[in-house]
């Protein structure tokens, strides 16, 4: 079966295609910045995108999603040179604590801004609440949000 | 004269490449670490342990003497090499050793790193800064004071800029500066406007951290390499009663299981078969004794344990009354709570030959890899210098990552197949071996004069064993340690009155849990403090005393930085009135870490009746822990034991089925989410004349008794079990 992972065309055999996305993801494939925390999408650290949509790898049969478009933080940074403005705002606000959470928490909060350019902290605190973070760094990880999307309205207005 | 051995092991690995290193290991405090405990080998006041180097380029180097937990110490450490030799943390390059590379080195835990390790670390890196001095000096024909500090080297009246890469050449040399003078160190000069130290540096590694990059244990590949689990008991020391793995044969990617006594582990191809052979497997275990919540609350009983006479321990005793007229009596329960960290545990273990000896290297996140390296030569029949491990940044630690557990696994089963293994664990496997902090049962009685001076105070407690807890250390060693270590250091820690009494007892009981118990964020701090600071906000608003006066009141001037910390916060909280609607509370606590860490914390909630919620609105934090190095991490520290208090006040409670810990995932073990967080108002006291003490479990012990005060405040009604819940309120039958 067939998989676009970050833009390229990916392909899964044998036994592996009886794995969940996250085993694929990590183990076949080597895109180990997706982590692993629960395995029953209780706690969004493996939370990556499948056609646009932040969904939870450790519960996702691979086998289901054939065909789809999976993007995780490997491929969020579009230019060499910079950072994606999440990963920016991120280290700007120094938001990680042991950081195991974040990658999982970039994704989700890029599921939020890449439809919502202008969020209200409700709408952070709603779309944010099911990926948790246990040195609770959740503070911090609001303001990046803010900050992000401050940084992605100004990159849309110079190229606009 | 140079140390030959020490230099010729440092080439050995690599380390010296030209340029000039400093060794300061020298001196430590020797209390020699045998193979069952942790190690223990810090560095003294006067020395170090680690290495600094300034190679040829100029470049600084540091090897990193702190594992990453997410603590960032050995930023902070950075920082203090950036100020004593004049450059930028980002301009340091960091080494995390294996243990084949350095010396054992202590474990990271308990807020010690910057307490232990700012002091050697500054002097080593001032040295090696008055010894390029020295050397600028030489070259120029001048004396030391003729040569003028600057970023990245020294000036020289009259002539151009001095690089450090103008003084050090290919040519490796290391100092010894074990009986030389201490140089100034501009860290610990309070005259001095710095520059690194006490500025906002950036987390070294954080860029790692927003790419996804190979840091955790987890991360690591190797070719050919096979996925391993041990199937866990209920709890340690359950023997296997029967085993069936007939099913797992027709299991694709299956590929082996390993049995010796009652370990069974299981290996495959990928981990997703693993998933499918594991839950296959037939397996029952005896249990040594049942566990159920009763017989856990029996065993902690205090007033069973008091109604029997004094209890076996006293942390203090001076003219004890027992039948004083008290005041407040209160009954307090603290739950189980466990570390729940981000990462399940994971390690991946692999053995090679080389020149016909094996060798084992281990790669896992830990608080102590030496103490791994030991443990593991021990249980797989290796010599000590067959083993490697090499440290990884570890998901979270809270005190749960001391224990050579998942890497016994890995190491078993990549000796038992001879193939690279990796093994993690699942989070079930997290919850059910954890070792957990202990419940603890408590009764406290305090009495005032009509002013509010303490007169009398009563602490008892019973808790179960914190770090001598059971399999911390080989059974023939622990009763021993029992009765000969002057009591557990983990169950007494907070119960240390902060304020003043001329009659007080302090008494406890540590009592054997049939559950797996050990090291958590304060150790028993935060119970403790809990405790403490419920009661005396109890007696102040019975006494009609505002509780924030009372205890200023009754601060000894031995504890002046207690009391400020308290007034500064209660003049943030005041910053913004509290609505005056019914069910909307404020309250204080505040709190002695370690003798050295103060904080006072200020908590405004209201109770959701439509929600069926307590809310926290906001909570205020002041804190001392001497110079701030890192501000921003500091603060960083802060939120993240507010948050934990949080947890600790209204959510977590590890709970206990039928015959083993129930609670195995995060739907029935909650924790906070960012919907839970109130708004943070953080004031760091920044006092540079008094040696940094440890801040990562400090906030933590203030957090939970400020918001059962600010409950109290809320509704009248004093809740002394932990967690309390909205339904707690309303079965109490308030407002």
């Amino acid at each position: 079966m067939n998989l676009f992972v970050n833009g390229t065309e990916r392909v899964v055999t044998g036994v592996w295609e009886e794995e969940t996305l996250l085993s694929v993801l990590r183990e076949y494939f080597g895109l180990i910045g997706t982590r692993f925390g629960c395995g029953k999408g209780l706690c969004g650290s493996c939370t990556v995108h499948v056609d646009g949509e932040p969904v939870r790898s450790c519960i996702t049969p691979v086998n289901n999603i054939a065909g789809t478009s999976v993007l995780t933080i490997e491929g969020l940074q579009q230019d060499n040179e910079k950072l994606h403005p999440l990963q920016q705002a991120w280290i700007d606000e120094r938001v990680p604590q042991c950081g195991y959470c974040h990658s999982g928490q970039i994704m989700q909060a890029w599921g939020l801004l890449s439809k919502t350019r202008n969020p209200t902290e409700e709408q952070i605190n709603t779309f944010m609440d099911s990926i948790l973070c246990r040195c609770g760094t959740y503070d911090r990880i609001k303001k990046a949000i803010l900050r992000a999307a401050v940084m992605l309205q100004q990159s849309h207005d110079t190229n606009a | 004269m140079p140390d030959l051995s020490r230099r010729s092991f440092l080439k050995a690995t690599a380390w010296i490449a030209g340029g000039i290193t400093i060794a300061f290991s020298a001196r430590l405090i020797k209390e020699k670490s045998v193979s069952v405990g942790p190690t223990l080998e810090f560095p003294n006041a006067e020395s170090g342990k680690g290495w600094l180097q300034v190679r040829s380029d100029g470049k600084v180097h540091m090897l990193c003497p702190r594992m990453e937990m997410g603590q960032n110490a050995n930023t902070g450490l950075a920082q203090i090499v950036g100020e004593e030799l004049n450059i930028r943390v980002q301009d340091i390059t960091l080494h995390y050793p294996t243990t084949s590379e350095t010396a054992p080195i202590g474990f990271t835990a308990g807020s010690l790193s910057m307490m232990l390790f700012s002091k050697p670390v500054a002097i080593a890196a001032a040295s090696m800064r008055e010894n390029l001095r020295s050397r600028a000096a030489k070259i120029n024909k001048l004396s030391v004071d003729e040569v003028i500090d600057t970023e990245g080297g020294f000036v020289i009246l009259g002539s151009p800029r001095i690089g450090y890469q103008d003084l050090v050449t290919d040519e490796s040399i290391e100092l010894d500066f074990e009986n030389s003078v201490i140089p100034t160190l501009y860290t610990f000069d309070p005259t001095r406007i710095k520059k690194q130290v006490g500025q906002e540096a950036e987390p070294c590694g954080i860029k790692d951290l927003v790419t996804g990059a190979p840091v955790f244990s987890g991360d690591i590949q190797l070719p050919g390499m096979l996925y391993g689990r041990v199937i866990k008991p209920p709890v340690r020391k359950a023997r296997l009663k029967n085993l069936n793995f007939s099913a797992v044969q027709n299991i694709i990617g299956f590929f082996d299981i390993v049995r010796d006594g009652d370990f069974v582990g299981v290996v495959c191809r990928t981990p997703g078969s693993l998933d499918k052979v594991v839950r296959s497997v037939l397996i029952e275990w005896e249990l040594p004794e049942p566990i159920n919540q009763e017989k856990i609350n029996q065993l902690l009983d205090i007033n069973v344990a008091l109604q029997r006479g004094d209890l076996p321990s006293t942390l203090q005793d001076e003219n004890h009354n027992p039948s004083a007229n008290w005041d407040v009596d209160l009954e307090f329960a603290v739950q189980l709570q466990t570390h729940a960290m981000q990462e399940p545990r994971a390690a991946v273990a692999h053995i090679v030959k080389i020149n016909d000896i094996e060798r084992i290297n281990i790669w896992t996140g830990t608080q102590d890899p030496w103490a791994i390296k030991r443990h593991c030569a021990d249980d797989i029949g290796f010599r000590e210098d067959q083993v490697e491990v090499h440290p990884m940044r570890m998901g979270g630690g809270f005190g749960g990552r001391e224990h050579y557990e998942v890497e016994q696994d890995a190491a078993r089963l990549a000796l038992a197949t001879g193939l690279p293994i990796k093994v993690q664990w699942t989070r079930e496997d997290e919850f059910r071996v954890a070792r957990n902090r202990s419940p603890s049962s408590h009764r406290m009685r305090l009495a005032c004069d009509h002013k509010g001076v303490l007169s009398n105070w009563w602490h008892a407690y019973a808790s179960g064993y914190v770090f001598y807890s059971r399999s911390r250390l080989p059974d023939w060693l622990l009763p021993f340690k029992r009765s000969t270590a002057g009591g557990d250091f983990g169950v007494s820690r907070g119960a240390h009155p902060a304020y003043k009494s001329p009659s007080i007892r302090v008494e406890y009981k540590e009592v054997d849990l049939p559950i797996d118990l050990g090291v958590w964020r304060s150790l028993n701090g935060a119970p403790n403090t809990f405790v403490i600071e419920s009661t005396i906000d109890e007696l102040a608003r019975r006494k009609s005393i505002d509780p924030v006066r009372f205890k200023l009141m009754n601060i000894p001037d031995s504890m002046a930085r207690l009391g400020n910390c308290l007034k500064r916060v209660e003049t943030m909280a005041n910053r913004k009135s509290l609505p005056t609607k019914s069910g909307y509370g404020r309250g204080f606590a505040c709190g002695v870490y370690e003798k050295n860490s103060f904080v006072a914390v200020s908590v405004d909630l209201h109770i959701d009746h439509e929600a069926r919620k307590i809310c926290i609105d906001r909570m205020c934090c002041a804190q001392d822990v001497g110079m701030a190095i890192n501000p921003d991490q500091l603060r960083a520290q802060i939120e993240s034991n507010l948050v934990w208090s949080i947890g600790m006040a209204l959510m977590e409670k590890v709970e206990i089925g039928d015959g083993q810990i129930a609670s195995n995932n995060f739907h029935n073990y909650m924790i906070p989410r960012m919907s839970d967080i109130p708004s943070l108002d953080i004031d760091i006291i920044d006092n540079p004349t008094i040696h940094p003490s440890g801040a990562g479990e400090v906030a933590l012990i203030a957090g939970s008794p400020a918001i059962a005060n600010a409950i109290r405040d809320a509704t009248g009604l004093r809740l002394t079990r932990l967690p309390i819940k909205y339904t707690d309120i309303t079965a109490l039958g308030s407002l």
